[in-house]
């Protein structure tokens, strides 16, 4: 379990793996999962210009 | 898999995309090594300790190129290689590529200012579309029905700043069927393709249209493979339109996102990418 850094809701997903992005399902920000145990995560990259197929 | 042989996933995020070709190397007993685009570093020696092949699925055509040209420079080969991502991802140089091919495309004419820009839409005629010359999902995209509009969306691009958005690529607006199609290429095979529907013109999946399974019919797969091999070939997908004047090839991407792709035909790309990839690094 840990927290949204933007709003501090607790968040976890034990099913998610690092790299996966989710919304954070209190505000809905973007966050990346950035470790599974501990679960940890961060704000998620913002789609930039060049992204894309 | 114990020979030693590792399959590097060089990645930005991990979509459904990316846990799929996870999965399918696990089941294949491959050693996988994931590389974010974030997180890695290329020095100028080959680093020791180095995959067998990259399997590149980053989201960013900036970071895409210039860690495929260091695998490249490192003997490691890549998934697409380097000289195709870069000229894929790139819809001029595509354009030019597909022309010098004879690979039916819609009328394309490039701008380098704003003042010539103008001219090149005129050139084109009315409705032409505005693309940036890198970067998808549909984004930035502009219908331009007259005059008065071409002036506002050229002020407004202009207004971006970025050097990217100082190359003006205008095409022919293509009266489509109110679809367009995809055809996946892995390799020398079409693995499947879908059409894209939408109530407005731009039908990318990203976008939000419909996608449902078309057949591969033997112009369909002759055209896909003649666009791939045009750019260099490996994993592709190529967006077509069907025109009056028959199948124009719009789109050569060379980083494809398959979600809907697979939902729609059933194939399982991931595991036909990872198995190309493997055939690749095998080489």
């Amino acid at each position: 379990m840990t927290q949204c850094p933007e709003c501090d809701a607790a968040v976890e997903n034990p099913t998610m793996i690092p790299g996966e992005v989710f919304p954070c399902p209190d505000c809905g920000t973007e966050l990346e999962v950035t470790g599974k145990n501990p679960f940890t995560v961060e704000l998620a990259p913002q789609e930039a210009e060049d992204w894309g197929e | 898999m114990s020979d030693g042989f590792r399959l590097g996933v060089f990645y930005t995020i991990i979509r459904p995309e990316e846990k799929w070709i996870l999965a399918a190397a696990e089941a294949r007993g491959l050693t996988v090594e994931r590389l974010s685009d974030a997180d890695s570093t290329f020095g100028l020696d080959p680093p020791a300790d180095r995959p067998s092949v990259v399997l590149n699925r980053s989201v960013s055509h900036t970071r895409a190129v210039y860690a495929a040209w260091c695998y490249d420079h490192y003997g490691i080969p890549t998934v697409n290689a380097a000289a195709v991502v870069e000229l894929a991802g790139d819809k001029v140089r595509t354009s030019l590529r597909l022309a010098e091919r004879g690979v039916p495309t819609p009328r394309t004419v490039v701008a380098l200012s704003e003042e010539a820009a103008l001219k090149a839409i005129e050139e084109i005629g009315y409705p032409a579309v505005l693309k940036p010359s890198v970067g998808s999902w549909g984004r930035l995209l502009a219908k331009v029905d007259n005059a008065e509009q071409a002036v506002q969306i050229l002020e407004h691009k202009s207004a971006l700043g970025s050097p990217v958005h100082s190359v003006f690529y205008v095409q022919e607006f293509v009266p489509k069927p109110g679809r367009d199609l995809r055809a996946l290429v892995v390799g020398d095979e079409v693995i499947g393709a879908m059409y894209r529907s939408s109530t407005e013109w731009r039908t990318n999946a990203a976008r939000g249209g419909t996608v449902e399974s078309a057949p591969v019919t033997e112009s369909l797969r002759d055209l896909a493979m003649r666009a791939a091999d045009a750019v260099g070939g490996g994993v592709l997908a190529v967006d077509l339109m069907e025109s009056p004047r028959g199948l124009l090839v719009h789109e050569v991407n060379p980083t494809p996102e398959f979600k809907a792709l697979t939902s729609a035909t059933g194939v399982d790309v991931a595991a036909k990418i990872v198995d190309y990839a493997v055939t690749v690094g095998r080489r």
